[in-house]
Order: structure tokens, then C-alpha cells, then sequence
């Protein structure tokens, strides 16, 4: 795991010439930042792009995957296994098998190449897994919990606002990252819903190799720049995430 | 302050009937307790009562209103009913302080800030608990936790309070002193309250009435003593009481006028007050007598019955005495033991007044009626 990602910085610091007489993991005979520089004029305004709508459709899954969650996990309502199933069959969906119907709903919607196409297909596409994470979570939840607050005079909504909101933090910080790693990483929805108007950050990565030549340093150090956001995420939120993939139930 | 009245409650789980035409009216300020073994339907009774679950069939009333009726489709919501709940894992919301998890009905409420602070802090007060108001669940003891999650319920001066199990997940100890904290608790408040145990001690020391339910289904409604004291069917004469009563399967025989109960060992003769056992003649009666109200003696005398001392336990105070006529076992409570051992022959001599004897086939008391 290192290796690839040490080849990658050292090659990202080294000029053309360099790259061609020295091994990969081999640390750069003169210093160099223009990889870096290209990459970074190349992918700013992608990248920006990418954590704008990888943000809110990550917000947006994970909100929406819990009420989901809640709704399967606490309100037992005729046909709500039917209705986890039917949400949960998403998870087993894959993208290539949608993208044609999918392409010219989009189109046809008028969101094609912006900002919402991405946050729409992203968010959507998110909800079973979410909804997964969160109703396992809940599940957890004693019942009396929720028939205490019942009892106590809540109705559904302030039930989940004032009881199960508040301790939603572990998978919200699970399905957070989880879904931010994978909104963050697709190609196939930047590649074939977007274009050079609102590029995301994947798409405009795999430009930089260019078409006749690539230039290596700027390949590296553009993929260093691409991958810095979720590694971020990750040294931010990693403490939490072990804490919420170990969380088995809430203890009062 | 409510009467409760549950009329023909029928709860079905899948094909089974968890609660069955049960019938209960509970009087106003009254502590009424659900007593029975795992699964006998009490809690599923409760939830019914609190709103939270749906009976198919029966109708609950408060006072003169009507709160569930399955014919008319009619349930009213549960945070409509105004009861509170005490649950067993207490239930106490883990990321509120105490102070929330008292105020939350409050709040619910849209009380006023102020007089949810005035009401929190004296109930909490009169619980002992206000030096507490600041702390989280997790750092409270499990007494504690249990005297928060009743504190909510108070507060709210409900209708009637709900309690489902509230003491068993407290240590022994602990939970001799909260009861006894909880009876003071309902004679100051005076609110209708129903609490459901499979404690029978927990029952039979709490409550002005209990029911007793087996399968779904109301055995007895007595106060304590008369359910102890007559008990109205096998079962009821089987579950309560530790060691439960000795159950001694026969039947009656009259000869010359007098009526006796037999098995192949034993041909005791039933005293003349008793003698309508007469009437089930032909058909197997169980004779009931509890341990404690069974002397051992070493001299024969009349209507004795000769035993071989098995086992003798030490239980505290008493000797749980295990002996053993032919292949029936029968368990005597003494204090003294000083003059027997085990294996001796000794006699047994039933308390006369104490006697039960009921139909085998049917399980009725068969003077429950009369003597009631």
C-alpha cells in the first residue's frame, strides 16, 4: 500500500527526464514542484467542483438514509420488510446496467452537466447503502426508547429529532465517510453525466495523461492532489469511524 | 386519578393468542399488579393499556372515556393518553442529562421554561435525586437511573402509571428498599397505577389486588392474602408461594359416613367442614396444603400420615423439610428441627383450617366460591 503511493509522490517530484533514467520508488535526483503546479492549474477548478456536490450528496444520502433507516427499523408498518428489501436490492445494482436510461432521463430532466445532475444520481444512489448502515444502527436502539418517548407524548417527528437524531453521530460518521469515499472515487456518472462545463475532479485526472503523451510527474502529482481530500477526511473522522464500525448497541 | 377498565382484550401474535378475553377493572389510586410466569401476556397487557400496541379485540375505557376499542377501530394515540411508563431497562434517554430526561414530557408539552424548572427540580427533590440533575445516564447507578426514569413519570401528574418490571434489574438489596420506596411513592401520589412482576414477593408485597394471568389468560383477581390464602385454581396454588404448595393427587372414598381423601399410601380423612368434597366422589381431586401450614411429629395420632425425611435445607429462618409418602414428595416448612434426621419416620399433621382441594380435571378451588 505505501509503495505505489511513495513511487507516486517521488514521481510526482521529478522533472521528464528524470522519470525516464530512474525507477519509480527512487527519490528524485533534482527537486522539482512542476508537476504539482500543472496538476494544481489543471484540476482547481474540478476539484472544487468534486467536493461541492461530494459534500452535499454525501449530506444529503446520509440524512435521507437515516429517516429510511428509522422508518424501517422503528416503525413496523405492513410491507416495511418488503420496502427495505426493494431499497436495499439498489446496493446490488450496477451503475453500467443503468447508465444508458439513466443518461437520457438526465437529459431529458435539463440538468445535464451541472452541479445537480451530480448531487441528484450521487445522493439517490446512496440511500440504499445508507439506509442499510443507519437501520442496523437503530436496530440496536432499545425499543423502549422509542416506546418511552411515545409514552411521553412525542410524535414520530420529535422522536427522531430529539431521540434518535442525537445519537446518530457514529453512523453518520460511518456512512459519512463511506459515502464520501465513494461519491468522491466514481468516474463512470462524472464521465458520462458531465461534460466541460461542470467537470468533476475524476474526469478532468484522467485528461491530464492526455491523449498522444503523458507526462507522468503531472499524472502523479495530479492523483496525489485528487486522493489529499479523502485522505484528509480519513486522519479527521478516523477515530470515530472505528468507534462507529465497533459500536454495536447504545449503552445508556 | 382513573378507573381503568379492560374489557374482553384479546392481543394475537401470529396464530397464538398472547393476551385472551381478558377482563380487569382496576379502581381509581388503586395498585393493581400483573403477576405470572414469563409470557403469560402481562406486558402485552400493559402496552395495550399504554396505547402502544393494538388489540384485535376488546375495548379499554379511562373512567368514561373510551380509549381503545378494536370492534369500533378506535385507538387513541398514546402520547394522547397521558400515562407514564416506567420501563425495566428504565429507558432513560442516553444523551439527555437528567434534567432533560425529567423535563422531556415537559417540553413536549410546550410548557413554560420556568414552571418545567420549578416542576423538575421539586420532583426530583422529593426522589432524591436533584443533586443529580446535571449528570448523564451513563454516569448514574443503576438505582439512580431507576429513580430518573420515575421521576419522569411523575412529573407529568399523569393518569395512571404503567411500570413493567421497574425493579428487576436492580440488585436484591436495592430492590427491598425500592419497593418499599415505590408503595410510599403511591400512597403520597394516589395515582392508579399498574405494575406488572413475575416477582410473586415483589406482588404480594406492593400491590392492593393482583391478577393473576397463565398463557394469556386471568387465573384469579384477589388482594394479596386472599390469593394466597385461596387460591382459586391449580395454577394459582402452584405459582404462588415458595416453596409453592403440596399438591397431592387422589380421590374421595366415604365409607360409614365418613368421607375420606385417598391415594394408595394415604387415607386421610377429611374434616367435616370440607365434606361438599364429598360431591366429586368417582373423580381424581388434588389435595392442596401448604409447607408451612404441615407440623411433623413424631408420635402417630389421628389423621396422621407417615413420611421419610429426605432432605432437610436450611433456608434462613426455616427448615424446608423434603419427605416422601410412597412416591408422592412433599415439602414441610419448620422451625425446629432438633428432634428429626434424615431417614426417620415421622408423622404428618396437616392444619385442618388450611386445606384445599380441588377438581383435577377441571382445577377449581372447589370452595373458592364459598368461602370467599
Amino acid at each position: 500500500m505505501i509503495l505505489p503511493l511513495w513511487s507516486g509522490i517521488m514521481s510526482a517530484l521529478k522533472t521528464q527526464a528524470d522519470l525516464a533514467q530512474t525507477l519509480p520508488f527512487a527519490p528524485p535526483t533534482t527537486l522539482v514542484f512542476d508537476g504539482f503546479i500543472a496538476s494544481y492549474n489543471e484540476l482547481i477548478g474540478p476539484l472544487f467542483n468534486s467536493i461541492l456536490f461530494t459534500s452535499i450528496a454525501t449530506i444529503l444520502s446520509c440524512l435521507l438514509g437515516s429517516i429510511c433507516g428509522f422508518v424501517v427499523a422503528k416503525l413496523k408498518f405492513r410491507g416495511s420488510n418488503t420496502v427495505f428489501l426493494l431499497l436495499t436490492i439498489g446496493i446490488f445494482l450496477p451503475y453500467q446496467s443503468i447508465i444508458i436510461p439513466l443518461f437520457i432521463t438526465i437529459r431529458n430532466l435539463g440538468i445535464y452537466d451541472s452541479l445537480w445532475v451530480m448531487v441528484l444520481v450521487h445522493t439517490i444512489y446512496g440511500i440504499p447503502m445508507t439506509t442499510l448502515l443507519f437501520r442496523s444502527y437503530y436496530e440496536s436502539i432499545p425499543e423502549s426508547l422509542f416506546k418511552a418517548a411515545k409514552v411521553d407524548g412525542a410524535g414520530i417527528m420529535t422522536i427522531y429529532q430529539r431521540i434518535i437524531l442525537p445519537l446518530s453521530p457514529l453512523p453518520f460518521v460511518v456512512a459519512g465517510v463511506f459515502q464520501f469515499t465513494s461519491i468522491w472515487n466514481d468516474y463512470l456518472f462524472a464521465l458520462t453525466l458531465t461534460n466541460i462545463n461542470f467537470e468533476p475532479a475524476s474526469f478532468a485526472l484522467s485528461n491530464i495523461a492526455g491523449s498522444t503523451e503523458t507526462a507522468w510527474n503531472n499524472v502523479m502529482a495530479g492523483s496525489f492532489l485528487y486522493s489529499l481530500p479523502v485522505i484528509i477526511i480519513f486522519v479527521l473522522l478516523g477515530k470515530y469511524l472505528m468507534q462507529g464500525l465497533m459500536a454495536g448497541a447504545v449503552k445508556g | 386519578m382513573t378507573n381503568i377498565r379492560i374489557s374482553n382484550l384479546v392481543k394475537k401474535y401470529g396464530e397464538s393468542n398472547a393476551v385472551n378475553n381478558v377482563d380487569i377493572d382496576i379502581k381509581n389510586s388503586e395498585l393493581f399488579i400483573l403477576l405470572g410466569p414469563s409470557g403469560c401476556g402481562k406486558t402485552t397487557t400493559l402496552l395495550c393499556i399504554a396505547g402502544l400496541i393494538k388489540p384485535e379485540e376488546g375495548e379499554i375505557w379511562f373512567d368514561e372515556q373510551i380509549v381503545t376499542s378494536a370492534e369500533k377501530n378506535y385507538y387513541e394515540r398514546p402520547q394522547d393518553r397521558n400515562v407514564a411508563m416506567v420501563f425495566q431497562d428504565y429507558a432513560i434517554y442516553p444523551h439527555m442529562t437528567v434534567f432533560k430526561n425529567i423535563a422531556f414530557p415537559l417540553e413536549i408539552k410546550n410548557m413554560d421554561k420556568k414552571e418545567i424548572e420549578k416542576l423538575v427540580h421539586s420532583t426530583a427533590k422529593s426522589l432524591g435525586i436533584e443533586e443529580l440533575l446535571d449528570r448523564k445516564p451513563k454516569q448514574l447507578s443503576g438505582g439512580q437511573r431507576q429513580r430518573v426514569a420515575l421521576a419522569r413519570a411523575i412529573v407529568r401528574e399523569p393518569n395512571a402509571f404503567l411500570m413493567d418490571e421497574p425493579l428487576s434489574n436492580l440488585d436484591a438489596k436495592l430492590r427491598i428498599f425500592a419497593r418499599a420506596e415505590l408503595k410510599k411513592l403511591h400512597r403520597r401520589l394516589g395515582i392508579t397505577t399498574i405494575y406488572v412482576t413475575h416477582d410473586q414477593i415483589e406482588a404480594m408485597s406492593l400491590g392492593d389486588r393482583i391478577a393473576i394471568l397463565n398463557k394469556g389468560e386471568i387465573e384469579q383477581i384477589d388482594k394479596p392474602q386472599t390469593i394466597f390464602d385461596l387460591p382459586k385454581n391449580l395454577f394459582v396454588a402452584g405459582f404462588i408461594g415458595s416453596p409453592p404448595m403440596n399438591l397431592i393427587d387422589g380421590s374421595v372414598k366415604e365409607e360409614n359416613g365418613t368421607v375420606y381423601f385417598t391415594t394408595k399410601k394415604i387415607n386421610y380423612k377429611v374434616p367435616s367442614e370440607f365434606s361438599i368434597v364429598k360431591e366429586l366422589k368417582g373423580k381424581e381431586i388434588v389435595l392442596g396444603i401448604r409447607p408451612e401450614d404441615i407440623k411433623l411429629s413424631k408420635n402417630e395420632s389421628d389423621n396422621s400420615i407417615k413420611a421419610t425425611i429426605e432432605i432437610i435445607e436450611l433456608t434462613g429462618r426455616e427448615f424446608e423439610v423434603h419427605l416422601k409418602v410412597e412416591e408422592e414428595r412433599i415439602i414441610a416448612l419448620i422451625r425446629n428441627i432438633e428432634n428429626f434426621k434424615i431417614n426417620d419416620v415421622v408423622n404428618l399433621i396437616f392444619d385442618e383450617e388450611k386445606l384445599h382441594f380441588f377438581n383435577k380435571e377441571t382445577g377449581e378451588n372447589t370452595y373458592y366460591e364459598s368461602r370467599k
